[in-house]
């Protein structure tokens, strides 16, 4: 067709508008089932972690805690025969370090066992890691998975084993698994928080070894990243 | 040219990975495995030939001048909407292909087809273009993420044959411009037969 003002100014305008129409439309429709289906990833993965399914154990209550930004949601989670509690799953992001790509969302369940907090299992909530290299921390019995399951929190050093930590790094991808730590960590001061382990006055939180003073560190600069180790992740 | 040309010219004659050398971006980002290659490919196939319909029905309503804004605001539109019903009703397929919508949108594969054939041919053929090109494009994205696989990961499509240290190189980006340019030369070699 041969363009003149009237008709381009008139068939972008209605493109444009059709379009966020439609847009809008469908956000309308799916924003809900959208919701739905997080909703229902995340309540499968509070049993996952703990290794039970929801017809055995029932969740007693979630309660989240604001640092910053970030929420960290501790879920208490117990048998349904006899109310005892299995374990606490606790949905923690990654405070001081991000991935890749943006922070990662982990749910890591914890047990008790002998008054230790034992690492039962780590599910993997939101992550934009590159496929094939960070990305395998979705993965089921990944390096980083075998670090922490079945080790008591309180024992963990949180970081990577080349800098003296207890998570074996993905490989390619030290810097994804660093924000794996982190995320673990978060998760254990979330736990120690909810059991009343860890002093919940907001001073405490502050000075807590998240990093909740500062959690906008390595938000836009990753130092880490500068350095020119190999580390391609 | 018949239909059935222009579904095999797709994947020989105008291979967008290996002849035209378009989208490169997702082709070099995405193929660390055979199995990411190949969902890319789909996802960009399914995306490929609503467009190409859709940009072949609006062609004449549209003003030469401003085809190309017209086209991205189609397209980007279009992606963002199977995004959200994606999301919404089929979350299994989203978490799997679900990484790799936003970047169809920046696709030059799509506004290539859209305005280098989509515009200048009807509703059908611009179909058949769609699945011709998404067909090569699949193809080319999983055979580079198998070799990057194989080399690089010693598995293919995520069953791994060779344990032990492989050559990580081919899993890391620089693997995927040696895998791609090597790939380039041996099938213009033998397609020039």
């Amino acid at each position: 067709m041969k363009s003149s003002l009237k008709n381009m100014v008139i068939a972008l305008f209605v493109i444009t508008a059709v379009s966020a129409l439609l847009v809008a439309l469908v956000n309308d429709v799916t924003k809900g089932a959208i919701e739905l289906s997080q909703q229902q990833t995340k309540d499968a993965a509070k049993y996952k972690v703990l290794g039970v399914t929801s017809e055995e154990a029932v969740v007693l209550s979630d309660t989240t805690r604001l640092i910053g930004d970030f929420a960290i949601t501790v879920s208490t989670v117990a048998n349904r025969a006899d109310n005892t509690i299995v374990g606490y799953a606790v949905e923690a992001p990654s405070i001081t370090k991000s991935g890749y790509a943006d922070r990662i969302t982990l749910m890591v369940g914890f047990k008790e066992q002998d008054g230790e907090a034992v690492v039962n299992l780590v599910e993997v909530l939101s992550q934009k890691e590159t496929p094939g290299l960070g990305a395998n921390m979705t993965k089921s019995g990944n390096s980083l998975e075998r670090s922490v399951v079945g080790k008591s929190a309180s024992q963990l050093k949180f970081s990577v084993s080349k800098e003296g930590g207890s998570f074996d790094a993905l490989t390619g991808s030290t810097i994804s698994s660093r924000a794996y730590a982190n995320a673990v960590e978060t998760a254990y001061a979330g736990y120690l928080w909810a059991i009343g382990g860890l002093d919940t006055s907001d001073e405490a939180l502050e000075a807590a070894p998240t990093g909740a003073s500062m959690p906008y560190e390595n938000v836009t600069s990753e130092p880490e990243a500068q350095k020119g180790e190999q580390d391609n992740e | 040219m018949s239909k059935l040309q222009i579904i095999t010219k797709g994947i020989l004659k105008d291979n967008p990975t290996f002849v035209l050398i378009l989208g490169m971006c997702p082709t070099l980002g995405v193929t660390s495995s055979a199995i990411n290659g190949m969902g890319m490919g789909v996802a960009t196939m399914a995306v490929l030939i609503m467009s190409n319909i859709v940009i072949s029905l609006i062609k004449s309503l549209i003003p030469d001048k401003v085809r190309i804004p017209a086209f991205i605001v189609v397209i980007a539109s279009f992606v963002t909407i199977i995004e959200m019903l994606m999301q919404a009703y089929l979350p299994s397929l989203y978490s799997a292909l679900g990484v790799f919508i936003p970047l169809i949108v920046v696709n030059c594969i799509i506004l290539g087809r859209a305005e280098a054939f989509a515009s200048k041919n009807g509703v059908v053929d611009s179909a058949l273009d769609g699945i011709g090109i998404g067909l090569g494009f699949t193809l080319s994205l999983t055979v580079i993420g198998a070799v990057r696989e194989i080399l690089g990961a010693g598995s293919i499509f995520g069953f791994t044959f060779a344990d032990g240290v492989m050559p990580l190189l081919f899993i890391l980006a620089p693997g995927g411009f040696l895998v791609l340019g090597y790939l380039m030369v041996l099938f213009n070699k033998v397609a020039k037969r």
